[in-house]
C-alpha cells in the first residue's frame, strides 16, 4: 500500500499541511484533533444510524459510522490509521452500550465495520495515486466499486456470521447479510463523497466564492427541500410513483453547477429526508413491510446517487480541461506576443480561421477578417509572391512542413521580413482538413545583419581607399613618375655625352629636371603624413575596448577561415581616448592582419592572437596584439617602421608606416618587440582630457 | 638609325616624364614630339612617315587602349609601345592583342625602351610600305574599263584566252586585245605580276562558271 500524502483538514480543520513531513509528529495537535473528530463523528453517526433503523431488524437503513470511518481513512495518511481506529473504538462502545447490545456483539460489529473501512480505503488509496477527490470519472468508478461495493460485500459475510453466532435478532444469515450490505453501500455512496469533498479543501474556499453562487446554492437547497417534502412527505403513499422523479432536476442542477460537492450534498439531503419520511410512515416507501420498504428506498437512493456522482465528475473534468486549454492558449498568446509570433489556423472543413492578435497586427489584417491563402499572398511582397505560393503548394502536395523567408508589403507601405512555418492537416479520408502555421517577424535581425554587412563593406572600402590598398597603389604610381623621369633623363644624358658635341644648356636643363623630380619623390613620401592628417575626420571620445570588439566582429569570418584563436584581455573601465574611431580600427585591423600573416607557417593548433588593453595610471591606454608566429628579425627592430621596410617578400612596406602615422597623429606611440614565441605590436594613446576616471565612453 | 623621316611621339600627362622621354629619344637621334593627352596627339596633322607612339596606360582623357582603337579607325599605321606604372595583366593582354608592339613597366631600362621603339618604327615602316603598294595597285586597277577588269579577273584565275572568250561569249581575238591593254595599264609583263598586283589590291579572281 502506498503511503500517499493526504491533507489532514478533516471536518473543517482547514489545514492543507501534509502529515508525513517528518516522523515525529504522532502527538501533533492535528492528530489529536483528528482523533477527536473521528470519535465524535462515529458516535454521532451511530446515533443517526439508530434513528434511521426500521424496527425490528438490528441493521439500520443507512449506517453512517462505517462511512465516517472510511472517509477518515481516505483523508489521512496511512501512518496514522491506527489512531483513527483507536479513536473510533470508544465511540463504538459508547454508542452500542447505550442500546443494550451484548459486549461480544459490540466487539464483533466493530471488527466487521473496521474490516469494511480498511478494505475500501486500502483499495482506493492504492489505486488513486494522489489525494482522493471525486472530480475524476476514474476516481468515482474506483470508489464505487472498491469502497462502496467490495468493502460492504466482503465485510457483510463476517458481520452476518457474528450476528448468527451471537444469536442476535431473529433473522437468517442471508437476511442479515443482505440488509447490512445494502445499508452500508448506501451509506458509503451518500456520506463518504460528502465528507471527503467538503472537508478535504477546508473552508477557505468559501471566502473566494461570489455572492451570486451563494444565492444560487440557497435557491437550489430550497428547491431540493421543497420537492423532497412534496415527494416523500406531503403526498400519500399511494400517490403516483412518478413523483419520485421530482428531485431529479435539482440533483442534476447541483451536479452540473456545483460539481462533486454540490452533488454529494444534494444526495445526502435526499437520502436523509427520504429515509426519515419512510421511517415515520410517510411517502411512497411506507406502504409495505419494514424490510421491503428499506430495500426499495436503498435501491432508489443507490440508483440515484451513482450516476449523479459520475455526472458531477464528468462535469468537473470537462471544466478543468477547459481551464487547462484556456491556460495553454494564454501561454501560447503570451509566447506569441513576447516573441512577436503570429499563430494562425485555417480549418477548411468548418470554414473557420483564427490568428493571434499580434499576428493580425503584423499582417495588418482586420480583427475578424477571415484568413485565406489569397489574403495572405496579397500581403506578400510582389517579388516574393510566386516563390511563397509555390512553397505552400508543394507543402500541400507533399504533406511536409513548409518554411520560407519572405518580405511582407503592408498596406501602409512598410516592408517587413518574416519567416513562416506551417503544415497541412489531413482528415481520415486524406483530404485537407486544416492549415496551421506560425510566422515570426525577423525584420530587426535582417536589418541588423544588413547593417553589419554594410558596415563591413564600408569598412573594407575605407580601408582600401584610404589606407592599405589604393593608397599604396597610388603612391607607387606617384613615385613611379619622378623615378621614370630621373632614369630617362640620366639615360639621355649618358647618350648625349657619348656624342661629339654635348649641348651644355640642354644638359643644365636636364640636371635641373632630375633635381626637381628627386624633390618631388621625397615630397610624395612626406605626403603620407599629410594624407593621414587630411583623412583624420572628426575626433570623439573612443573606448578602445569597443574598437577591439568592432574589429573582431569585422574579422570574424577571416579568423574562422584561418583557424586562428583570438583571446582578448580587455581592461574593465578603460578610460576613453580622443580619436577617429575608423582610423583606430584601421590601425588594429592592420596589426591583426600582420599577425595573421605572420602565423601562416605556424602549426594550426598554435595559431593564436592575444589582444589586450591596459591603462597606465589613467594617463594612457595601450592596445597590444601578440601573435605566435615567427617573430621579427632581430637586427631590423629599429627599421620596422621606416618607409618601405617589409618583412614580407611581397609586401610594399607601407602598412606599418601608415599605422605609425595614424598613431602619431593621435599623439601616441607605436612599438614592436619580440615575445617568447612570435611578436607583439602595441600602440599607446593618451587618455582624453575630459575623461573622468573609470568612465566608460 | 632611320633619320628624320621617322617620328617618336610621347603621350604622357606627367610633364617631367614627357620631357625626359623626349630627351631620351632625341639623344638616340630620333625626331621626337611630346603630347599631354591622346586628344592633343590626334589633333596633330597626320605624319606620312613611320610613327612610334609611346603611351602611358594611365592618363586622363582617352586612355591608351581607347586611343589605339581611335587610331585604327583613322587608318594610320602608328605602332604603339605602352608604358604603365604597374603592369596589370588584363590591360596588357588587351593592348598586345590589339597589336601593341610592347608593354613596359615604369621604371624601365632605357635600352629596352629604345629597342622597343626601334622595333615599332620598323614595323610601322613595313606597314607603311604595304599600304603604299596597295594604294598604287588600286590606283592602277582603277584605270581599267569594266570589260578589262572582267578579263583581268579571269586571267588571274588562270584561264586561257580561248576559255575566257567562251565565258564572255566573244571572240578569242578580242580577249587577246583586252589582255594586252590590262598588262599595259597595270605596267606588268607577266601573269605572275598580274596575280601579285591583284593580291596587293585585294582583287579576287572571277567566280567559277556556273
Amino acid at each position: 500500500m502506498k503511503n500517499v500524502a493526504t491533507p489532514l483538514g478533516l471536518g473543517g480543520l482547514g489545514s492543507h499541511s501534509e502529515a508525513d513531513e517528518s516522523g515525529g509528529q504522532f502527538f501533533d495537535w492535528r492528530v489529536v484533533a483528528i482523533a477527536l473528530f473521528v470519535f465524535a463523528g462515529y458516535f454521532l453517526g451511530a446515533k443517526i444510524g439508530f434513528a434511521l433503523t426500521f424496527r425490528p431488524h438490528p441493521v439500520s437503513v443507512l449506517w453512517p459510522p462505517n462511512s465516517i470511518l472510511l472517509a477518515a481513512l481516505l483523508l489521512t495518511p496511512v501512518r496514522i490509521w491506527w489512531v483513527i481506529l483507536l479513536a473510533a473504538f470508544p465511540a463504538h462502545l459508547a454508542a452500542q452500550l447505550q442500546s443494550n447490545v451484548p459486549p461480544t456483539m459490540i466487539l464483533c460489529w466493530f471488527m466487521s465495520n473496521t474490516c469494511e473501512a480498511l478494505i475500501g480505503a486500502g483499495c482506493v488509496r492504492y489505486l488513486i495515486d494522489r489525494p482522493v477527490r471525486f472530480d475524476r470519472l476514474r476516481n468515482v468508478g474506483i470508489f464505487c466499486f472498491f469502497a462502496a461495493f467490495l468493502g460492504p460485500f466482503l465485510s457483510s459475510f463476517l458481520d452476518a456470521a457474528f450476528v448468527v453466532i451471537n444469536h442476535w435478532g431473529q433473522d437468517s444469515y442471508w437476511q442479515v447479510w443482505r440488509i447490512r450490505f445494502t445499508s452500508n453501500v448506501l451509506a458509503a455512496l451518500t456520506l463518504v463523497p460528502f465528507i471527503v469533498s467538503w472537508s478535504a479543501e477546508g473552508i477557505a474556499w468559501l471566502g473566494k466564492i461570489r455572492r451570486s453562487r451563494f444565492l444560487e446554492a440557497g435557491l437550489l437547497l430550497l428547491g431540493l427541500l421543497s420537492v423532497n417534502i412534496i415527494a416523500f412527505y406531503k403526498f400519500a403513499p399511494t400517490a403516483d410513483s412518478a413523483l419520485l422523479y421530482l428531485p431529479l432536476p435539482f440533483l442534476i442542477w447541483a451536479a452540473v453547477r456545483f460539481g462533486s460537492r454540490g452533488a454529494s450534498a444534494a444526495i445526502c439531503t435526499l437520502a436523509f429526508l427520504a429515509i426519515w419520511s419512510a421511517g415515520h410512515g410517510y411517502g411512497p416507501f411506507s406502504t409495505r413491510s419494514a424490510e421491503e420498504n428499506a430495500l426499495s428506498i436503498q435501491m432508489f437512493l443507490i440508483v440515484m446517487s451513482v450516476p449523479l456522482m459520475l455526472l458531477a465528475a464528468v462535469i468537473e473534468e470537462r471544466s478543468e480541461g477547459e481551464t487547462t486549454l484556456r491556460e495553454r492558449e494564454e501561454r501560447i498568446s503570451l509566447a506569441a506576443e513576447s516573441a512577436d509570433l503570429a499563430f494562425w489556423t485555417i480549418n477548411f472543413e468548418r470554414k473557420e480561421s483564427w490568428m493571434s492578435d499580434n499576428g493580425r497586427a503584423i499582417f495588418s489584417f482586420g480583427p475578424e477578417e477571415p484568413l485565406s491563402r489569397e489574403l495572405f499572398l496579397s500581403r506578400v511582397h510582389p517579388e516574393d509572391r510566386n516563390a511563397v505560393d509555390e512553397a505552400i503548394e508543394s507543402a500541400r502536395a507533399s504533406s511536409q512542413t513548409f518554411e520560407f523567408e519572405y518580405r511582407l508589403l503592408r498596406p501602409d507601405g512598410e516592408t517587413r521580413w518574416l519567416i513562416s512555418r506551417g503544415r497541412y492537416g489531413y482528415n481520415d479520408l486524406g483530404g485537407v482538413r486544416e492549415l496551421i502555421g506560425v510566422a515570426i517577424d525577423v525584420t530587426a535581425q535582417v536589418k541588423a545583419n544588413l547593417q553589419l554587412r554594410l558596415q563591413r563593406e564600408e569598412m573594407a572600402h575605407m580601408s582600401r581607399v584610404s589606407s592599405m590598398g589604393e593608397l599604396t597603389a597610388s603612391l607607387a604610381h606617384e613615385l613611379n613618375q619622378p623615378l621614370t623621369a630621373i632614369a630617362s633623363n640620366a639615360a639621355a644624358g649618358k647618350r648625349f655625352l657619348a656624342q661629339s658635341s654635348p649641348d651644355l644648356p640642354m644638359f643644365e636643363e636636364l640636371l635641373a629636371d632630375v633635381a626637381a623630380d628627386a624633390r618631388r619623390a621625397s615630397d610624395i613620401i612626406h605626403g603620407i603624413h599629410h594624407f593621414v592628417r587630411k583623412s583624420e575626420g572628426t575626433r570623439r571620445p573612443v573606448n578602445l575596448n569597443e574598437v577591439v570588439r568592432e574589429v573582431l566582429r569585422l574579422l570574424h569570418s577571416d579568423l574562422l577561415g584561418r583557424g586562428t584563436a583570438v583571446e582578448t584581455q580587455l581592461a574593465p573601465n578603460l578610460p576613453s581616448v580622443d580619436a577617429n574611431p575608423v582610423q583606430l580600427q584601421q590601425v588594429l585591423l592592420n596589426l591583426l592582419t600582420n599577425s595573421l600573416e605572420a602565423m601562416q607557417s605556424t602549426a594550426a593548433a598554435k595559431r593564436r592572437v592575444v589582444i589586450s588593453t591596459t591603462c597606465e595610471a589613467n594617463s594612457s591606454v595601450t592596445v597590444s596584439v601578440r601573435d605566435y608566429g615567427g617573430g621579427l628579425p632581430k637586427d631590423d627592430l629599429d627599421k620596422i617602421f621606416t618607409h618601405f621596410y617589409s618583412t614580407k617578400p611581397t609586401g610594399m612596406g607601407m602598412g606599418l608606416t601608415i599605422v605609425r602615422s595614424i598613431v602619431e597623429s593621435h599623439g601616441g606611440e607605436l612599438a614592436a618587440e619580440n615575445a617568447d614565441e612570435g611578436a607583439r605590436f602595441s600602440f599607446r594613446l593618451p587618455v582624453a582630457a575630459e575623461n573622468e576616471p573609470g568612465e566608460v565612453a | 638609325m632611320s633619320g628624320a623621316t621617322e617620328l617618336v611621339c610621347v603621350v604622357d600627362d606627367d610633364q617631367s616624364v614627357r620631357r625626359a622621354l623626349r630627351r631620351l629619344f632625341k639623344s638616340d637621334g630620333y625626331a621626337a614630339e611630346a603630347f599631354a593627352s591622346a586628344e592633343d596627339y590626334l589633333a596633330r596633322e597626320i605624319f606620312e612617315g613611320p610613327i612610334c607612339l609611346v603611351l602611358d596606360v594611365r592618363m586622363p582623357g582617352l586612355k591608351g587602349p581607347g586611343l589605339q582603337e581611335a587610331l585604327e579607325k583613322r587608318g594610320a599605321c602608328e605602332q604603339i609601345v605602352f608604358l604603365t606604372g604597374h603592369g596589370d595583366v588584363p590591360t596588357a593582354t588587351r593592348a598586345m592583342k590589339k597589336g601593341a608592339v610592347d608593354f613596359l613597366t615604369k621604371p624601365f631600362d632605357d635600352e629596352e625602351l629604345i629597342l622597343a621603339v626601334k622595333r615599332a618604327l620598323e614595323r610601322a615602316e613595313e606597314q607603311l610600305r604595304r599600304h603604299g603598294e596597295r594604294r598604287e595597285a588600286r590606283r592602277r586597277i582603277d584605270k581599267l574599263t569594266p570589260r578589262e577588269f572582267e578579263v583581268f579577273r579571269f586571267v588571274i584565275r588562270g584561264l586561257l584566252n580561248k576559255q575566257i572568250a567562251a565565258e564572255l561569249h566573244t571572240a578569242e581575238k578580242t580577249i587577246k586585245v583586252h589582255r594586252g591593254r590590262v598588262m599595259q595599264k597595270l605596267g606588268v609583263t607577266s601573269v605572275a605580276d598580274l596575280v601579285r598586283i591583284s593580291q596587293r589590291a585585294g582583287v579576287s579572281p572571277a567566280r567559277n562558271p556556273a
